[in-house]
């Protein structure tokens, strides 16, 4: 039983490994939220930079940031 | 710097971004975009550029009303984007403008947006009074 826990235990440790190395080579950036929207009823809606969503939103912004207003 | 130079609104437009620019220093450029699209007062001359800027202001302010209308919502009050490089925040006007700031990284954006908050009353007041001329 105690094999089979230490067996399973090094298993997730290697899978997570995987999927964090993987995550790096790919130059994927962290799910922040960085875009942030008020509505006039005062709810909010937020998205992060690696949806379609707010990727539209940061492209758009960067350029503007970019140039000036 | 604003396009109607023939009307006071101008003038008085410029001047009232000059005073949130002063006030708030992490602004690095504002702009006041009108309901209809166009672009009121900007810190690039008339030109190429300036319609350029124009056009992406617009096509934001679009995408998030998009946004406010499929997610049930009337209208956008304020948006905040961190590029990774800088910030853009937008404050909207009453009717359908928005007053638009970029800033540095390492703003204070809270603050910023509070300024703009309290500059809007302004903004929409020199609007009204260019409208009714």
């Amino acid at each position: 039983m105690k094999k089979l826990l230490r067996g399973l235990f090094l298993l997730g440790a290697i899978a997570g490994a995987v999927y964090a190395v993987r995550g790096y080579l790919q130059g994927r950036p962290p799910a922040t939220e960085n875009v942030h929207i008020i509505f006039d009823d005062g709810s909010v809606r937020s998205m992060a930079s690696n949806t379609t969503e707010g990727q539209e939103f940061t492209d758009i912004a960067r350029k503007l940031v970019e140039v000036g207003l | 710097m604003a396009e109607r130079s023939g009307a006071g609104t101008a003038q008085d437009l410029d001047r009232v971004l000059a005073n949130l620019r002063a006030l708030s220093d992490d602004i690095e450029s504002c702009a006041v975009l009108s309901g209809d699209g166009d672009l009121i007062s900007s810190s690039h001359e008339p030109g190429a550029e300036r319609e350029r800027v124009g056009a992406i202001l617009a096509a934001l302010v679009n995408l998030a009303e998009r946004v406010a209308r499929e997610s049930g919502k009337g209208h956008i009050s304020q948006l905040r984007i961190d590029t990774g490089g800088g910030h853009l925040l937008m404050v909207r006007l009453d009717g359908g403008g928005v007053l638009a700031a970029t800033t540095g990284q390492d703003a204070r954006v809270g603050l910023v947006l509070y300024d703009m908050r309290n500059s809007r009353g302004e903004v929409e007041k020199v609007l009204a009074e260019g409208s009714d001329e």
